[in-house]
């Protein structure tokens, strides 16, 4: 856990956990206009074929997620199985506004062969750069990168090579740290009766 | 500034790179920034902030805790805890706008198997103690333990109570999947849980198991209320025999605050299943016994209405149930989630976890006795002798003499439980549970 944070320089409890903006805007958006990421923390693992379970120690790690760059494909067959997409696409609109800065789809992790495989909880996230966006989004991404980026928007760099990715296992009664637990939830609830009459 | 620096605070703002949130574990929260907080160590990058919690609201301590400028969930801040009044062992946590409440139990805080701290989780309320007015704002507040302290840094801690000194904090807003309830009686785990699916409740219990006995937690916690809670419900049942109204859910709950009582609900319960009777989960005030208020004769409408089941049926370890099938359902889905985690153990399926299950449940039966926390128990053994003896006193329900016998013999066991539970623990819930059978 964090081993992947070799480059960066932050204390005890810092965690990658990038937004999907940020995926996109911070990381594919660099990696597709060939600009420096720093900190350089997702690798590139091209057309991967590894099973979801494989990727620790070769995607970046971080709280049971997994990110790393990907070249984009129709079908992700893995040595065990394959990637199936939901059909679900969705906005990843920049926090400065409205504006889409990418798609993002969600592809469910199947075990065996297409069409008859097993499905498991294994999900990824597969981030895009959307088309429409990419030029726009080169110019008005990030403070800090804009300057740069504009220089070399010209290039028209091919947007639709590179994806991002995150893939997770499922958990359904994983509500993330910040929540609070069922017992909580219940010890709250309790709570309500002292609001009913409280002579005290 | 270099980019090499960039995790070095500037103007109080931290410079994080990209897609990195601070996200501590409880463990780093404790052992390593509460740790050189108390020890005066200079911690590396000012991501936590001192914050006095009397001063800030928790929208303000959001703005005070910013960690760069990504979007957060949750924010963190060390907080030195104040005692309210010289003498006594409540932390003052008021603001000007609310105040902080203390809820659950507080939760041990492990690292590699050893404990080293606490955690007590605490609820703003707006307003002003006690018809503030419950927000969503959720509070986590870790501590050291004292002996975790003692060994890592010297002379400051010396005096230090768990009510005083340093802690770290963590609040965050509770998201609410609930949707609102419409009735503040209905208040209760069943309305914790009504809008989760039957599977969902089901796995909160199942899971709750796995954590430390969490539903000897709920009992206890639940027997912690006041005795206050259902003066006017108990009114209207006793007005309304055949109104069968819906807020009466999770009677042993509602019993008061003692032990005692919640021993009881869970007899009740259990009974119901041995006996292969449909479970019922409406304790109806037919069993319940209106006992005169103690003290505090400036509240009576609120504190004279202790609830003592009485039981008729033999069968029922002194206490009976009401065949009565006309009630809501919604109170019988999680009671019989319960009542069957129980009924397995009765039924003598011993499987790990039922026999943890057992632990949870036997233990209620002693663990009235809970020292933590900055609620009231003075009174509980009070109640108790109070309810012993109306019980076996009172003439106003028909009740056998045997039973009675029995139901008093019950009493003492629970008593006696209670006065030594400290001493008791749940490492041996069988002999508990024989001695309750008897």
């Amino acid at each position: 856990m964090g081993d992947h944070n070799n480059n960066v320089n932050l204390p005890p409890g810092f965690r990658f956990c990038p937004t999907d903006e940020e995926l996109v805007v911070h990381f594919l958006h660099r990696k597709v206009a060939l600009l420096p990421c720093h900190p350089d923390v997702i690798p590139d693992l091209d057309l991967y074929p590894y099973d979801p379970w494989e990727l620790d120690g070769k995607a970046l790690g971080e709280d049971n997620k997994w990110y790393f760059y990907s070249r984009k494909t129709q079908n992700r067959v893995t040595s065990n199985g394959y990637w199936k997409p939901l059909g679900v696409e969705e906005a990843v609109i920049g926090r400065s506004g409205n504006k889409k800065v990418g798609t993002k789809k969600y592809l469910v992790f199947y075990v065996g062969e297409a069409p008859s495989g097993l499905k498991t909880n294994w999900t990824l996230h597969e981030f895009h750069l959307s088309d429409s966006s990419s030029t726009a989004n080169s110019s008005t991404s990030s403070s800090s990168s804009s300057r740069s980026s504009k220089r070399r928007a010209p290039k028209k760099t091919d947007t639709s090579k590179w994806v991002v990715c995150r893939v997770y296992e499922r958990d359904e009664d994983d509500d993330g740290a910040a929540e609070l637990s069922c017992l909580d939830e219940v010890f709250l609830s309790l709570d309500d009766l002292d609001e009913i009459s409280l002579p005290n | 500034m270099p980019e090499s620096n960039m995790s070095i605070s500037v103007n109080g703002q931290s410079q994080v790179p990209p897609g990195f949130r601070f996200h501590p574990t409880e463990e780093e929260l404790l052992q390593y920034y509460l740790k050189k907080k108390v020890s005066n160590l200079r911690i590396d990058l000012d991501v936590i902030r001192d914050v006095d919690l009397n001063k800030l609201e928790p929208w303000d301590i959001q703005e005070k805790c910013r960690i760069g400028t990504t979007p957060q969930n949750d924010w963190y801040f060390f907080s030195h805890k104040d005692k309210k009044y010289p003498t006594g062992t409540r932390t003052n946590r008021a603001t000007a706008a609310g105040f902080w409440k203390a809820t659950g139990r507080d939760k041990v805080i492990y690292s590699n198997g050893k404990r080293i701290g606490m955690r007590k989780t605490l609820v703003f309320y707006k307003g002003r103690a006690p018809h503030g007015q419950k927000s969503d704002w959720i509070m986590h507040e870790y501590r050291l333990d004292d002996n975790t302290i003692d060994t890592n840094s010297s002379a400051i801690m010396v005096e230090m109570t768990p009510e005083e000194g340093w802690v770290v904090c963590r609040i965050f807003k509770k998201k609410n999947h609930h949707k609102t309830l419409d009735s503040p009686v209905m208040s209760s785990v069943t309305v914790s849980t009504a809008t989760r699916s039957n599977n969902n409740q089901l796995m909160m219990f199942d899971s709750g198991m796995n954590e430390e006995g969490a539903l000897e937690q709920i009992f206890q916690y639940a027997g912690r209320r006041g005795p206050n809670n259902n003066c006017k419900e108990e009114e209207n049942n006793n007005n309304n025999n055949n109104n069968h109204h819906n807020t009466r859910i999770l009677p042993p709950f509602d019993g008061g605050s003692t032990g005692m009582s919640m021993g009881m609900g869970m007899s009740m319960s259990m009974s119901m299943n041995m006996n292969g009777t449909t479970v019922n989960s409406d304790y109806n005030n037919e069993r319940f016994l209106k006992l005169p208020s103690l003290e505090s004769p400036n509240s009576t409408s609120s504190q004279n209405c202790y609830q003592v089941p009485l039981g008729t049926d033999p069968n029922n370890f002194g206490f009976s149930h009401r065949d009565d099938h006309d009630h809501q359902t919604e109170t019988i889905t999680n009671w019989a989630t319960l009542d069957r985690l129980v009924a397995s153990q009765l039924n003598g399926i011993s499987t790990d976890q039922a026999s943890r299950q057992l632990v949870c449940f036997t233990s209620t039966i002693t663990s009235n006795i809970n020292p933590d926390h900055d609620r009231n128990h003075d009174n509980h053994h009070d109640q108790m002798s109070t309810a012993l003896r109306s019980s076996s006193s009172s003439s106003n329900k028909p009740y056998h003499a045997t039973q009675d016998y029995r139901y008093s013999d019950e009493m003492e066991l629970w008593n006696t439980f209670a006065r030594s539970s400290s001493s008791l623990s749940s490492s041996d819930p069988i002999c508990h549970v024989s001695n309750a059978q008897l």
